[in-house]
């Protein structure tokens, strides 16, 4: 864990502009085993401290990977140069206002390291469980991966604080000949947010769902390719969680926004059916922790839930400081850099779409001819609101009943106009929260969503 | 930047004081100077000043590797007692190892002393031409940054390589718009050392730029067929980077997912096609001088007119599957230019797309792939007709490209690749 060396530099702070300190360090663990060899046993630990100064409408950033107090008064220094320099290569002056409030944020867990033994053996104990039970498997791999940011913030002119976000998954991967010789995969992440033993104490608590796996991969194993074309599909609460951050969580970070996303021109207008709710949880989710909590970002704003489409009306937008005043909202806490080395951006932090009241199986049910899709290995949006989703594990319903599983395939649609379609929403979410976003930085993120009835683009032969 | 060779002199002398008879490591500094540009204006200029050391520690056949930025003299210390750690915990695998004694050499690459005030110039002269000639287009972001690094390796087999290098380089997200109407997210970029020509002429700028402007209006194609897509260099380059993961990388090697396990001499690919890592060819600006696996890089031939030359193995892939290795970890990619113009592959074409992107996740083992077509144009009866939007294209990765149809001999040159445009029949495209 950090100790605070540059809490005492705030004195630096310079007047007339407003100005964030940050120190920071990120660590990753990283075990690989594939078919039983030992391919990546690896430790990594990066720290620094970054300065980022706001000098009416442009910024100065500057960062030192050493965590000193000489490096605190360096990046205070040139940062406030770097602002001050492109202030007079800027077109717009934009005044923020004067303050954010300036609360102290608690502390709110730790870090707890382990040595890279125990992690080699619960790979180790993982692959041996897959390998002895199936023996019939072309290929396995498990992997841990770990990361974890603990940082400490002081600004100028908004809230200051120390927090962590420590998150630790196993990912097991399998892969099996279909019936004309070709290989098929599907993999499973176990773990969440919190550290080795919060997650990994007792291995045998993962069997369970590495069952559950194969057997899906024995479904794949035999299964089909969808067939191209507009149709109704349920989707998963995993895909549910992908449509949440890809097809609309992207259009409505303010950024994007004003970069001329479809969000823009529809605020205050419907954009789904009323169905759909959609919030941008910042800690806390149904009473429990969200999936990756957020307490306060990288320009000092306490985390606060950002609600985005409230009964199919968009309502809300992601913002930092900046694009909040520019729209007229509050900034709720989505700035946030990954590195010491990086900038805050506006990113997702638990996005999820709301439950609705029809249980799962009354989904299933109502699909007369359509495909259950239950996970998604990735996904991508656009600025249209045009996305797409890979599926990797899926399955046919026909007349009301899952018929055969699906070989990979894709979906994909217009946000705004596949949400009106939604007309039946399951009552339970289910999150993933082991994924990265890409924005010029990765991002730790969660995603969940209900189970949705909704018409939808499906690519296939 | 003047101390690396200090620092790594210091830290042989705490790898020798805990006597470890095996190890290899690379230090690095760099320092990043990057003007950001924001919805057409400046927004933010930003300094980073970056270590990194990377240890590998052999105990016997143990391997553990940590990385730290922290290279003060605790910092060192700290990555050693880890380093030791992680071996120690390590599965014993006598396939893990490094090269054998190189010699010692210096790489210079680049450009070491940047003109800043030049750069800066470049790239208001980019937001002002842009402005003029492409009023639709809105950048959305530009990120000019000039890098540069020194990194020294070092190995137990007396292995020294030491890197200076520094590069500009530019990168454009673009989209247009009118009224309410607006396209999706273009972009491009490119590395470059010399200052000499306007950005909007380097690369494929100025093409992304009509491109995107002539996207605004966009047709979703009708029903599904069986047509050409042609790839611009950008998505070629995405292609040929997912049949490299899917079918010669070491993964898929060595647990024997690969299609092209048994493949070596013989012919995977349209005769049309070579494909080739060459990290000395001078229209690369920064190509890899020394492997990860401590030998200098070689240029290497993967497909020569279709013909598979090599699996694409690192040396621990080679030492546990018994197949050759290759002494190259980049990518460097440079692909054989043919001898139709774009102009006319297109004119060649019945149905089919000009795809400037693929939205798409990478393929699964068997190379099956399915996605989306971004930044695509429809072709009908030899001429480009329209933009297109939710467009879908599946098809095969390994039967596409014993499909190609034609090799452009225009090439993208941005710096760090040389891909011509590569038209693939036999794709199914549908739209909604």
């Amino acid at each position: 864990m950090l100790q605070d060396v540059i809490g005492a530099k705030k004195e630096l702070f310079a007047d007339g502009v407003q100005t964030v300190l940050r120190g920071q360090e990120n660590r990753n663990r990283r075990v690989v085993i594939l078919k039983g060899n030992l391919v990546q046993n690896s430790r990594s630990e990066g720290r620094g401290i970054s300065a980022r100064v706001h000098d009416r409408g442009t910024y100065g950033f500057a960062s030192i990977a050493e965590y000193t107090t000489e490096a605190a008064e360096k990046v205070l220094k040139a940062a406030t140069e770097n602002a001050k320099f492109l202030a007079k290569h800027a077109t717009k002056k934009i005044d923020l206002p004067k303050s954010y409030g300036m609360e102290m944020i608690p502390l709110n867990g730790q870090i707890v390291d382990v040595e890279q033994k125990l992690i080699i053996e619960l790979c180790q104990t993982v692959d041996k469980y897959v390998e002895s039970k199936y023996p019939d498997l072309a290929s396995r791999t498990i992997v841990y991966s770990e990361d974890s940011l603990d940082k400490i913030i002081y600004s100028s002119d908004a809230c200051s604080g120390h927090i962590v976000s420590p998150r630790c998954y196993v990912y097991v991967m399998m892969s099996a000949e279909s019936k004309d010789g070709a290989p098929v995969e599907l993999f499973k992440a176990f773990g969440g947010y919190g550290s080795f033993f919060d997650h990994f104490a007792n291995p045998e608590k993962l069997y369970p769902g590495i069952d559950d796996l194969y057997q899906k991969l024995m479904d794949k194993k035999e299964g089909t390719y969808a067939q191209a074309g507009y149709k109704t599909v349920v989707l998963g609460g995993m895909m549910g969680g992908m449509l949440a951050h890809e097809a609309v969580g992207h259009t409505v970070e303010a950024d994007l926004v004003r970069g001329g996303s479809v969000a823009g021109p529809n605020l205050n207008k419907r954009v789904a059916s009323d169905l759909v709710t959609m919030v941008d949880f910042a800690h806390t989710y149904d009473g429990g922790l969200a999936p990756l909590p957020v307490y306060l970002d990288d320009e000092g704003t306490k985390a606060e839930d950002a609600v985005l489409i409230k009964n199919g009306i968009l309502v809300g937008y992601m913002n930092d400081r900046e694009s909040a005043q520019q729209y007229g909202m509050a900034p709720l806490g989505n700035a946030r850099g990954w590195q010491f080395s990086d900038e805050p951006l506006i990113r997702m932090r638990n996005t999820c779409i709301l439950p609705g009241k029809n249980t799962v199986e009354e989904l299933i049910a109502s699909v007369e001819d359509g495909y259950y899709l239950i996970d998604s290995g990735n996904g991508q949006a656009d600025l249209t609101g045009e996305f797409m989703f890979g599926v990797t594990c899926g399955y046919e319903i026909k007349n009301g009943k899952l018929g055969k599983a699906l070989l990979d395939t894709t979906v994909s649609g217009v946000a705004f106009e596949m949400l009106k379609t939604v007309d039946m929403v399951s009552d339970k979410v289910e999150w993933s929260s082991s994924g990265f976003c890409g924005k010029k930085q990765p991002m730790a993120v969660g995603m969940g969503g209900p189970h949705m009835r909704c018409k939808i683009m499906i690519g296939g032969r | 930047m003047s101390e690396l060779r200090q620092i790594a002199d210091r830290f042989d002398a705490i790898l020798q004081d805990r006597k470890l008879e095996k190890y290899t490591y690379t230090l690095s500094e760099s320092e990043k100077r990057e003007m950001n540009v924001k919805d057409g204006g400046f927004k933010l200029m930003r300094t980073v000043f970056n270590n990194n050391g990377s240890l590998s520690v052999y105990l016997g056949t143990k391997v553990g590797a940590v990385n730290g930025n922290d290279l003060s003299e605790e910092g060192l210390e700290k990555l050693v007692s880890d380093g030791i750690a992680a071996a120690e915990s390590a599965a014993e695998d006598p396939c893990h190892d490094f090269g054998p004694d190189q010699g010692k050499d210096v790489f210079r690459q680049g450009i070491w002393e940047p003109d800043l005030d030049l750069y800066l110039e470049r790239v208001k002269e980019f937001l002002a031409t842009a402005a003029k000639e492409f009023p639709k287009v809105k950048i959305m972001t530009a990120i000019a940054s000039y890098d540069r690094w020194n990194w020294i390796s070092r190995n137990t087999n007396g292995t020294e390589f030491e890197g200076f290098g520094g590069q500009y380089s530019f990168m454009v997200e673009i989209c247009a718009g009118e009224g309410e109407k607006t396209t999706g997210i273009d972009g491009t970029g490119f590395v470059t050392k010399d200052l000499s020509t306007p950005f909007m002429e380097l690369a494929d700028v100025r093409q992304h730029m009509i491109d995107v402007q002539n996207s605004i209006d966009t047709e979703s194609v009708e029903g599904k067929f069986e047509g050409t897509i042609i790839l611009t260099p950008g998505c070629a380059s995405q292609f040929i980077s997912m049949i490299i993961s899917n079918y010669v990388g070491s993964s898929v090697i060595i647990d024997g997912t690969s299609q092209w396990l048994d493949k070596v001499g013989e012919k995977v690919a349209d005769e049309k096609l070579t494909i080739a890592l060459n990290p000395y060819d001078d229209r690369i600006v920064m190509g890899e001088r020394a492997t990860s696996d401590g030998f200098r890089s070689e240029a290497v031939t993967i497909i020569d007119k279709g013909v598979l030359k090599t699996h694409l193995l690192g040396l621990y892939a080679a030492n546990k599957t018994g197949r050759p290795h290759v002494k190259n970890t980049g990518f460097d990619l440079v692909v054989e230019p043919g001898e139709k113009s774009l102009a006319e592959l297109i004119a060649s074409v019945d149905r089919g797309l000009v795809m400037g992107g693929f939205s798409g996740g990478q393929p699964g083992a068997n190379g099956e792939f399915s996605g989306v077509a971004k930044n695509s144009f429809l072709i009908e009866n030899g001429k480009i007709k329209c933009a297109v939007s939710e467009t879908m294209v599946n098809g095969n990765l390994g039967d596409a490209i014993k499909n190609v149809r034609g090799i452009s001999k225009e090439v993208l040159l941005d710096g760090t690749s040389v891909v011509p445009y590569v038209a693939l029949d036999g794709i199914i495209i549908s739209g909604k």
